[in-house]
């Protein structure tokens, strides 16, 4: 139960999938469809239970007072407030006003919208965005036109609708606008916007100074495999910036041909021996001939 | 002797940190001051042009965004070009991501780009009529695999807003991603073009372009000598390269694009690092030299 | 341009103090490195959670499973497979004694996985590649005055955008026989810096004269030469790989060879690795300097200003954390 099973359903599933690949059949097809979909899932619940995980970690390390515990204080309430803004809380609520449509006859043909915020955005007939401020009236030929209005920042409900104008009457639209939560909500959006995304930029970015601080330090021309390398990556960074041609012109071409045929011979050596290499421990997965994966007794 | 070992230990004592502030100046400086040196987009960029240019007037292109906000730099420029390209072309778009890092970027971009005028003569696009957004799936290959077979069982049939596809024109004749005339990889890593490549790609005959970030250029250049990939543009240069070709292509200012200005910046940079090389080898030469 | 709610204008400073607090960690570990840090893997953890479920969790599995009605409940559905491979997967988190359950959603993903890959990388990585080794390594060049060639063949070549491409066919179309490369400059219609680029790609060995001809029947001779230099050493850097024989003599040369093949391309790499670092850290500076923001929204955030401000801060922090705090607080 705890070794066989797993390494029967392995066998099952990876033999199934490779024998897929040649089998035409639709219901081959089908079944291939559903394995790929339960895969799917499973990766997503894995996210899940990592990121409780850190949470089951973290919280002992509060609890008991262990160095660093405010820190862990600032990444548990991060967690919280995320959560928390990630949960669509007005799906929860009463299902919002719909917009308001009325006609009234004035001599006329024409079309005045108005939204609940000042800051909305209207579009009519597919034309560009322009400001709807307090509201807007303009004529418009008797007939269907398309309306969209939004907000400009994220974050708030958006409406998109056909409307029929008849010939001398005059139609208003009030939009309700209301702010959204959950994924695509205002305040999820904010926290991705301004503390998600700039701190994940950043930690990459640190990158560029230490590999500044390796170059400097430890990459030495000991030998002539390291001159070559390093030959070549002085060519391909000064080839394929503007600047290089700026020093000589023949820089970009010699850049352009380490990275077409030498650069490209080894890649192609490299992605064949690495094609067999994943064949043979793929078959070891599927055999049960490799089962780190599985963990100990 | 005495100075052999002086030019060694200074090697050994030197404070990183001037290298850390050398670089900090390296990348702030030419945003201040640009320089301006022209680019000259390269045959795999002009690849990428010509693969989207041919496509018949009116085609529904898959747009794969698979980026971080550590991405932005190199892949932005691209998405809004290559966006305002296939507008320009009158294009049909659909959009979807692997990456769970992506779908707030790729709906602002969709926002900015796609459901707004982007350039002179383009107009809003209508959600389900003009393009769709059908969100993220976690899974990486079994996701790449899935679509290859069937869209609508990967996504559950709906958009990222939970609209059926039976309700969406833009998807009508488009079940699996060989129906698509080409497809476009915005791809800042794995999953991404490699993994489209080996799993699709050859499978089923697609046509692919792609835009990668620098450090995934060299891997990828296999794929389009070898005519798997149509065409790719790999980093800062190569985007840049590619949104000045859009630019003249739509009648606007090649030098305002984001990627353009970004470029001043690379020019410095990498005349640092490779300083820092030079000197780091000079220094230790000299000194097993003594 | 509207103008922004001050929320967002807030949130702009608190992304810029975020960048700065995480780039002081090139001075030393600090306090203001580590709250950023926490910071951003609080809030990550938040965001996968909830992107995972409602992008995942909710429309492929539960929405599924949800009855139309209460007596579908307990009607099998295909969907209780997923279901009950997941309530395995979180089996460890209820006790470690049945943490053993959870080998069988992962023994079902991880072989999946491998199956899908034998079939992908034996195609794309191996025969697809070998196909491309063994074609022809005889490269035309491509004949300007042949109706044949398209705008988009002669786009490609050294000195030509599509522009000047364009009018070359033009000119072709009118009735115009190029008879030489040179004269690609003489082409009506081009403007000065056109002519001055082609003429300048008119190089010897690798530029517009070893790619163009006037005439069929011309190979382009250095791409020739480099698709047997590329063949070689595609072959030099296989045979590297192959340990089933001592690497000695003859098979020690090629080897060798192949190795200089490799690190010619490892140097690419690096290169090509030191614009994408560069490019990573590009997109913060333009960030904090407004660079990449309209004119209206970077008068509305002030990011130079904000900029220093939070370097003046940080640098103030941590010259206190440094000479007041530590001597108190001496780390075991």
């Amino acid at each position: 139960m705890k070794k066989q099973l797993p390494l029967l359903i392995g066998f099952l599933a990876g033999s199934f999938a490779i024998a897929e690949f040649y089998i035409p059949a639709g219901i081959v097809r089908d079944i291939q469809s559903k394995l790929l979909e339960f895969a799917s899932v499973l990766a997503a619940a894995a996210f899940v239970l990592g990121g409780i995980n850190v949470i089951q970690v973290n919280l002992p390390i509060i609890l008991h007072r262990r160095p660093d515990w405010q820190y862990k204080v600032v990444l548990m309430l991060g967690a919280a407030a995320m959560l928390l803004a990630g949960i669509e809380w007005h799906s929860l609520a009463a299902a919002p006003a719909p917009t308001q449509v009325t006609e009234r006859p004035t001599g006329t043909t024409a079309l005045a919208i108005s939204a609940s915020r000042d800051d909305a955005e209207l579009s009519v007939d597919n034309k560009p965005f322009v400001p709807l401020g307090s509201g807007w009236r303009e004529p418009v030929a008797p007939g269907a036109h398309n309306v969209a209005v939004r907000i400009p920042q994220p974050g708030y409900s958006a409406i998109a609708m056909p409307i029929t104008v008849r010939a001398g009457m005059e139609l208003t639209l009030r939009v309700p606008v209301r702010m959204l939560w959950g994924p695509s909500g205002r305040v999820y959006t904010w926290m991705y916007d301004h503390v998600f995304g700039p701190c994940n930029a950043t930690m990459f970015a640190l990158l560029s100074f230490f590999i500044a601080s390796a170059a400097f330090r430890a990459f030495r021309a000991r030998n002539l495999d390291a001159a070559l390398l390093l030959g070549a990556a002085i060519i391909i960074m000064l080839g394929r910036v503007p600047i290089g041609r700026a020093i000589a012109g023949w820089l970009p071409a010699l850049s352009d041909w380490i990275i077409d045929i030498p650069n490209n011979a080894g890649r192609r050596a490299i992605m064949m021996g690495a094609a067999i290499g994943a064949v043979a421990t793929s078959l070891r997965v599927i055999l049960g001939l490799e089962r780190s994966h599985l963990g100990r007794d | 002797m005495a100075a052999r070992n002086a030019l060694l230990g200074f090697l050994e004592r030197f404070d990183r940190r001037w290298i850390f502030l050398a670089m900090g100046l390296a990348i702030v400086l030419p945003l201040l001051y640009p320089l301006g040196l022209p680019a000259d987009p390269s045959p795999m960029v002009k690849a990428v042009f010509y693969a989207i240019d041919d496509l018949p007037a009116g085609s529904t292109v898959l747009v794969s965004v698979d980026v971080d906000p550590a991405s932005r730099p190199e892949l932005e420029p691209f998405f809004h070009a290559a966006v305002r390209h296939l507008k320009k072309k009158g294009c049909k778009l659909v959009f979807l991501t692997l990456w769970y890092q992506a779908p707030p970027l790729v709906e602002h971009w969709i926002k900015d780009d796609v459901e707004s005028a982007s350039f002179p003569g383009d107009r809003p696009y209508r959600s389900g009529e003009d393009y769709v957004w059908l969100g993220f799936r976690e899974g990486k290959a079994v996701v790449i695999a899935g679509i290859g077979q069937d869209l609508a069982a990967t996504f559950n049939g709906q958009d990222a807003a939970g609209t059926p596809f039976a309700e969406l024109p833009v998807l009508r004749g488009f079940a699996r991603l060989a129906d698509f005339p080409l497809i476009v990889l915005v791809s800042a890593g794995a999953p991404g073009a490699k993994e489209y490549v080996q799993l699709v790609q050859s499978r089923y005959n697609l046509k692919i372009v792609a835009a990668s970030t620098a450090v995934s250029l060299t891997d990828l250049t296999p794929y389009y000598q070898s005519g798997q990939l149509l065409g790719l543009a790999g980093g800062m240069v190569d985007t840049a390269e590619y949104e000045i070709l859009v630019a003249r292509f739509l009648g606007l200012d090649p030098k305002e694009g984001v990627g353009a200005k970004a470029l001043d910046v690379l020019n410095i940079g990498h005349l640092v690092v490779i300083f820092a090389i030079v000197l780091g080898n000079v220094i230790y030469f000299a000194g097993r030299r003594r | 341009m509207h103008t922004l709610p001050w929320f967002d204008v807030v949130g702009f400073w608190i992304g810029i103090f975020l960048t700065f607090a995480i780039l002081s960690y090139l001075y030393k570990d600090n306090p203001f490195y580590k709250l950023a840090e926490h910071l951003f893997v609080g809030v990550s953890i938040g965001y996968v959670i909830t992107q995972q479920y409602y992008n995942v969790i909710k429309p492929n599995l539960l929405e599924r499973l949800a009855p139309a009605h209460w007596t579908d409940a307990l009607r099998p559905s295909v969907y209780w497979i997923p279901l009950v491979l997941v309530a395995l997967l979180f089996a460890r988190m209820v006790s470690r004694r049945i943490a053993w359950l959870g080998r069988y959603p992962l023994a079902f993903v991880v072989a999946l996985y491998a199956g899908i890959q034998i079939n992908a990388v034996a195609e794309s990585d191996l025969a697809e590649q070998i196909t491309v080794s063994t074609r022809s390594p005889i490269v035309p060049k491509k004949d300007v005055n042949d109706p044949a060639t398209t705008v988009r063949d002669l786009a490609s070549l050294p000195g030509f955008t599509p522009a000047v491409a364009e009018k070359v066919v033009a000119a072709r179309v009118a009735g115009r026989r190029y008879g030489s490369v040179d004269e690609l400059a003489d082409t009506p219609g081009l403007t000065s810096a056109q002519r001055q680029d082609l003429r300048d790609a008119i190089a010897d060995f690798h530029g517009l004269a070893a790619q163009a001809a006037v005439e069929p029947g011309h190979h382009d001779g250095f791409a020739i030469a480099s698709r047997i230099f590329l063949l070689i050493g595609l072959c030099a850097s296989l045979v590297y790989f192959y340990f089933s024989a001592p690497q000695t003599g003859a098979l020690g040369k090629v080897a060798r060879f192949g190795v200089y093949v490799l690190m010619v391309g490892f140097g690419a790499s690096f290169g090509s690795t030191v614009q994408g670092r560069l490019a990573l850290a590009v997109g913060r500076a333009m960030d904090v300097l407004d660079k990449d923001k309209s004119p209206e929204l970077a008068a509305q955030i002030h990011g130079p200003a904000v900029s220093i401000a939070s370097i003046v801060v940080i640098l103030v922090g941590i010259v206190v954390w440094e000479k007041v705090y530590l001597p108190r607080h001496p780390r075991p």
